[in-house]
């Protein structure tokens, strides 16, 4: 199975595009900036929780039949090493692609709070909120890569789509990062 | 300062609606991704209960020769197709070298495997349970398992049998198959197990087939292992 596939490209795609609008609204004051951070952190968290409901799924059809046809699972790039192994593939019995799916899901409920409703005098709190949800992501993304670059069976290998999930997280960490920032500089 | 709060007094009340209208968006693109990753891959059941499959796991084993790193599903066959004979089906042991009901149960063990050993892959997990005079360590597990010497056969805590046996007394002949070291009970945790010794027939492809507890506790059929592994694999 090669290592690029649609699906994948797609995911790709997003996190490139999420980064480029973050970066073309950073500096740019007023409302459209706002919203443009704002929309570049929803495509971000958008392609976590997708991303993870894919790893969820590749994670439920190891379980299922050994294999899956959903990712390669032989060389140094691939999933079946990391999402098969019963040892690492959960925390407390519970997929990792679910945990991401429901960390996610918290996020872009502040995040779509935020777009919808840009002047409510909650701003400041949600904004708070999204930067310490986007520390705390940090650590486990840390922590995941040790786990496929050292922890695994037959360790080091990269899931493409775990470094997805992870890319959207440290995203969301960034664009939580500008949105304060814009508080901070009256810029909002 | 003052500018900040000029600034924060530019917001508007907040909107109970915003919130609403953003909790259907969560809940509605949340909901997408869930039926999809479903729809892709159903969740495969996971436990000890028969029809589930059996609790995969990493662990350090002892084959008689080496310690060794093993993976319970390397050994299932995953194509399984129910009916082939060819493929073997595993019969899964929890002790603790240092329990009394495990060291009577080598006989049992020795003599299950001399029958159905063409037929079923034994494995058995040595867990350390959180009882004084049961501290075992892999240089015991060698030595119960392969029936050698380790400890004397006085009640004074070295060996095997809660430390009132010298390993090499075990009950029945030298295991002829993989010993799994469990020191931190998680596989012991996985099976939902309480105590020592348990046992379970897994079908060739990792299912649980025969879980002694369903079978042998309150409310079973009291079905022993010898017939089920008659009733499940068929003629030794």
């Amino acid at each position: 199975m090669s290592v690029l596939s649609l699906e994948l490209g797609i995911f790709i795609v997003g996190v490139l595009g999420a980064s480029a609008l973050l970066q073309k609204n950073r500096h740019e004051a007023g409302s459209e900036g706002t919203r443009g951070t704002i929309i570049a952190g929803l495509v971000f968290t958008t392609v976590g929780i997708v991303a993870s409901g894919w790893t969820w799924s590749i994670h439920n059809s190891l379980m299922k039949s050994g294999s899956s046809s959903m990712c390669a699972s032989e060389g140094l790039v691939q999933c079946g090493s990391v999402i098969g192994d019963p040892q690492w593939n959960n925390l407390f019995g519970v997929p990792w692609g679910v945990i991401g799916i429901a960390s996610f899901a918290v996020i872009f409920f502040f995040l779509m709070t935020l777009y919808l409703d840009q002047n409510a005098k909650r701003v400041p709190q949600f904004v708070n909120y999204l930067w310490y949800l986007g520390i705390a992501g940090l650590p486990f993304v840390a922590w995941l890569v040790v786990i496929e670059l050292l922890l695994v069976e037959g360790a080091p290998h990269i899931c493409p789509y775990c470094t997805v999930i992870h890319l959207s997280m440290i995203g969301v960490f960034a664009s939580s990062y500008v949105m304060r920032e814009r508080r901070a500089n009256s810029t909002w | 300062m003052a500018r900040r709060r000029a600034k924060s007094s530019d917001l508007t009340k907040n909107s109970e609606e915003t919130l609403l209208w953003a909790g259907l968006a969560t809940s509605g693109v949340v909901s997408l991704v869930v039926i999809a990753s479903l729809a892709l891959a159903p969740i495969v059941s996971i436990g000890p209960d028969e029809g589930n499959r059996a609790p995969d796991f990493v662990a350090d084993a002892y084959n008689g020769g080496a310690w060794y790193e093993f993976r319970m599903s390397d050994i299932w066959d995953w194509s399984w197709d129910g009916n082939s004979s060819e493929s073997k089906w595993i019969l899964i042991q929890f002790i603790d070298t240092d329990c009394p009901y495990c060291w009577e149960e080598g006989d049992e063990m020795s003599q299950y495997h001399s029958q159905w050993k063409d037929r079923v892959t034994f494995v058995t997990v040595n867990v350390h349970l959180n009882i004084p005079n049961h501290d075992s360590s892999k240089s015991e597990i060698e030595a119960f398992r392969d029936r050698s010497s380790f400890g004397t056969d006085d009640n004074d805590g070295d060996g095997c049998n809660s430390g009132r046996d010298n390993c090499l007394n075990r009950p029945g002949t030298p295991h002829q198959w993989t010993y799994v070291d469990d020191p931190s009970n998680s596989i012991f945790s996985q099976w939902e197990l309480s105590g020592t010794p348990f046992t379970a027939i897994l079908q060739p492809d990792g299912i649980v087939a025969w879980n002694k507890l369903k079978h042998q506790g309150q409310g079973g059929d009291g079905e022993e292992m010898s017939s089920a592994l008659q009733r499940l694999v068929g003629d030794s």
